[in-house]
C-alpha cells in the first residue's frame, strides 16, 4: 500500500505538467471569483485598469499574464482579475479582441482506456487549452489566429499547435447576404460541431458523440490549410442558406491518424495531398431549424521509409488512399429543449500498390449517426441523453463477416468493429464564464478506441486487453473568457 | 339525516365555487398583468445608433445578421461595432426575443462558433445600460439598444421595418 501511494505520488511529481494544468484551473477559479467578489466597484476598476492599458503594450501584457503573473497572482487574486478585466475590454485599435479557455477533465472507465490510463481508477487525462486574437483592421478584413494545447492520452501530447490562422475578407455584403473568402489554416467546416470541438462550451457534452467526432483522428479533420469561399444568402425571408467550400491541404502528420488509417504506427510518413471540403446549412430566421449537409474528398498517401525493393513483408508498400465522408445534420431549438440529430457514411477506398493483403484495393463503407436531446432546467442547469452508433463497414454491422475473413486471428473481436453507446450527462453553467460538467456512457463496442491508449500486440495482431461491454464517467471544469 | 347531508354539501359546493371564482379572479388579474408587463417593455426600448450612421431604418433581417455578427459594415462601408448586454439581462433577452425573434441561448452559441473558429468576431459586452449608452455615443458605427428613458438627441433611433 505504501509502495503503491509513493509510486503514485512519484509519478505526479514526474508529470508536472498535470500540476500545471491544475494549478492554471485553480488560478481562473479564483480568479473568476474575484471578478465576482469585486463586480460593486467595477467603475473604479475600470478607471484603475486605463493606464495600465496605455503603459503596457499588448504583447507585453500577454506575456505577462502568461509568466509572471501566474506566480504573482497567488498572493493578490485581484490581478488576474485586472487582467481578465483587460482581455475583455473593448477600447483596443483595430477591433482587436481576445478570447480563451482552459479545461479539464477527469475520466474513469470500467475497462478500455480513453484519453489515457483510465482503467486503472481514473486519470486526468484529457487537458484542453486556447488562446486566440482576432483583429479587424479594415471594414472587411479580418485577421485571426488560436495556439490549441490538447493533452489527451497517447494521441495528443499537449505541446501547443497553430490551430487556426486566417485572412477572411468580405468581397460583398448587402443585408443578409454575403459573399468573401479566406486563406490560411482554416478549420474544416463538416457536422455542426467540428470548428468548435475543443471549446467545452460549445459541446453538447464531455465527449462528443464518437461516431461522427472521432477524437483518434482529430487532428486529421480538425484544420487544414486551405483556400475557401463562403457565402450567406437570404431564402426567400424564411431564413438563410450558408455555403462555405474549401481547396485544402490535410494535416496528416501525426500518429494518431496513421495508427488509424493503417493500423498501426509506421515507419513511412503520410503525404498531403489537395483535398476537398464543403459544407451548407440552411437556418430559419428564429435560428429554431438547422439544416446542414457537408463532404470531404480527402486524398493522402503512404511513403514507406525504406526503398520499395528492399521492402521487408510486414511493412508496407507506397499506396494512396480516399476518404469521401457524407454527413448529414439536423437540428431544432426551443426555449427549454434542443433535438439534434446527424448522420454519416464514411467510405474508404485503398489502392492496390500497399503491397499488404489487407489493404489493398481494400474497400470499406462505414456508418453513424446520433440522436441527442438537451434539456434547459434553467439556464444554469442542462441536461443531455444522446444514442450513439458507429459501423465499421455498414454490411457487417455485427463484424461477423470480417472475424470470418481471418477467424484464426480475429476471433472474439467482432466488437472492435462497432460502438453503441448511450450517454447521459449534467451541465452546471456556474457563471457564463466557467462550467461544470458530469457524464456516464454505457457503450457497447470499441469501435472507436485509440489503438495508441489500447494498444495491439504485434506478435498477435490482438488489442492487450479490450472488452466489449464497459462504462465511462467523466467530470470537467472550463473556464473561458 | 339525508336532509341535513344534503344542506351541508350545498353550503360547501358554494363555497368552493365562490372560492374557484375568486381564484379565476385573481388568475386572469395576473394574465392581464402579464400581458400589460410585455406590451410596455416592447415600446419602452429602442434599437439605437452612434450619431455617425446614416441609417435610420433597418429591415428585421439586416438586424438579426448585424447581431449575428455576419453584416459587418454599414451601407457606406464603416465598420458595424455591436453592443450587447449580458445573456441573462431583462432588457437583452426583450430584444433578442422580441426584435430578433431568437433566444439568447442560441445568439450565444452562433457567436461562440464565430469567435472559436476564426470566422468572425463577437459583439462587445457591457455591463451596464450607462456603460451601453456612453459606448454607443462614443463609438463610430455603434449599434445597441436602450430603454426609451435613456435616450436622448446623442444617439440616433433606428425604425425596424
Amino acid at each position: 500500500m505504501k509502495m503503491l501511494t509513493c509510486s503514485r505520488l512519484n509519478s505526479c511529481f514526474v508529470n508536472p505538467f498535470k500540476w500545471i494544468a491544475r494549478g492554471i484551473i485553480l488560478l481562473f477559479t479564483v480568479g473568476n471569483i474575484s471578478v465576482q467578489a469585486q463586480e460593486f466597484p467595477s467603475q473604479k476598476q475600470s478607471e484603475l485598469i486605463k493606464p495600465l492599458n496605455k503603459k503596457l503594450q499588448s504583447a507585453d501584457l500577454l506575456a505577462q499574464i502568461n509568466e509572471t503573473e501566474v506566480s504573482r497572482v497567488t498572493e493578490k487574486p485581484g490581478l488576474v482579475s485586472t487582467a481578465m478585466q483587460w482581455l475583455r475590454s473593448t477600447d483596443r485599435p483595430g477591433d482587436l479582441q481576445i478570447h480563451g479557455f482552459v479545461s479539464q477533465a477527469y475520466i474513469t472507465t470500467s475497462d478500455n482506456n480513453v484519453f489515457g490510463n483510465s482503467d486503472n481508477g481514473g486519470s486526468f487525462g484529457l487537458t484542453e487549452a486556447g488562446l486566440n486574437a482576432s483583429l479587424r483592421p479594415l471594414p472587411r478584413l479580418q485577421l485571426s489566429a488560436q495556439v490549441l494545447s490538447r493533452r489527451a492520452g497517447e494521441g495528443n501530447s499537449g505541446m501547443p499547435r497553430l490551430d487556426y490562422a486566417i485572412l477572411d475578407y468580405q468581397l460583398y455584403s448587402h443585408e443578409a447576404n454575403q459573399f468573401g473568402i479566406r486563406v490560411g489554416r482554416l478549420k474544416n467546416p463538416f457536422g455542426f460541431y467540428n470548428e468548435t470541438r475543443d471549446v467545452a462550451f460549445t459541446r453538447p457534452s464531455i465527449l462528443l458523440p464518437q461516431s461522427i467526432y472521432f477524437d483518434r483522428t482529430r487532428n486529421l479533420g480538425l484544420s487544414s490549410d486551405s483556400v475557401q469561399l463562403y457565402g450567406n444568402a437570404a431564402v426567400f425571408d424564411r431564413g438563410t442558406f450558408s455555403t462555405q467550400f474549401g481547396v485544402t491541404l490535410p494535416v496528416v502528420d501525426n500518429r494518431d491518424t496513421e495508427s488509424s488509417l493503417l493500423g498501426l504506427v509506421r515507419d513511412g510518413s503520410l503525404n498531403r495531398e489537395v483535398s476537398y471540403i464543403g459544407r451548407g446549412i440552411f437556418e430559419t430566421n428564429d435560428k429554431r431549424l438547422r439544416l446542414g449537409i457537408s463532404g470531404i474528398w480527402l486524398n493522402t498517401s503512404y511513403d514507406p521509409k525504406n526503398p520499395v525493393s528492399s521492402l521487408n513483408p510486414l511493412e508496407l508498400g507506397p499506396g494512396g488512399l480516399e476518404f469521401t465522408p457524407v454527413f448529414f445534420s439536423a437540428q431544432y431549438n426551443a426555449e427549454r429543449w434542443t433535438l439534434t440529430s446527424e448522420y454519416a457514411i464514411r467510405p474508404f477506398q485503398y489502392n492496390n500498390s500497399f503491397q499488404n493483403p489487407s489493404l489493398n484495393g481494400l474497400h470499406v463503407v462505414g456508418e453513424s449517426y446520433y440522436i441527442q436531446g438537451e434539456y434547459r432546467f434553467t439556464p444554469k442547469w442542462e441536461g443531455i441523453l444522446r444514442y450513439d452508433a458507429l459501423f465499421t463497414d455498414r454490411s457487417d454491422r455485427n463484424g461477423s463477416d470480417w472475424v470470418a475473413q481471418n477467424p484464426e486471428r480475429r476471433h472474439g473481436l467482432e466488437h472492435s468493429r462497432f460502438a453503441k453507446d448511450i450517454t447521459v450527462g449534467l451541465r452546471w453553467n456556474v457563471t457564463p464564464a466557467f462550467m461544470l460538467r458530469a457524464e456516464y456512457h454505457y457503450v457497447n463496442g470499441t469501435a472507436w478506441l485509440s489503438g495508441l491508449d489500447n494498444p495491439i500486440d504485434l506478435r498477435t495482431r490482438r488489442p492487450f486487453d479490450t472488452d466489449q461491454h464497459w462504462h465511462l464517467f467523466a467530470i470537467q471544469a472550463s473556464y473561458r473568457f | 339525516m339525508n336532509l341535513f347531508h344534503f344542506s351541508i354539501q350545498i353550503r360547501i359546493l358554494r363555497y368552493c365555487l365562490s372560492r374557484a371564482r375568486s381564484y379565476f379572479g385573481f388568475a386572469l388579474f395576473i394574465c392581464f398583468l402579464g400581458v400589460k408587463a410585455d406590451v410596455r417593455a416592447n415600446d419602452h426600448y429602442e434599437i439605437v445608433t452612434n450619431l455617425n450612421v446614416s441609417e435610420t431604418a433597418l429591415t428585421v433581417n439586416s438586424l438579426r445578421s448585424i447581431f449575428s455578427m455576419s453584416l459587418k459594415t454599414w451601407p457606406d462601408g464603416t465598420k458595424i461595432r455591436v453592443f450587447v448586454l449580458s445573456d441573462d439581462d431583462k432588457l437583452h433577452k426583450a430584444v433578442s426575443k422580441e426584435k430578433l425573434n431568437v433566444f439568447p441561448y442560441q445568439l450565444r452559441s452562433t457567436w461562440d462558433r464565430l469567435v472559436f473558429s476564426g470566422t468572425g468576431q463577437a459583439p462587445i459586452r457591457v455591463n451596464s445600460i450607462e456603460e451601453m449608452r456612453d459606448k454607443v455615443i462614443n463609438t463610430p458605427g455603434a449599434i445597441g439598444y436602450l430603454w426609451r428613458a435613456n435616450i436622448d438627441e446623442n444617439v440616433n433611433v433606428l425604425q425596424i421595418k
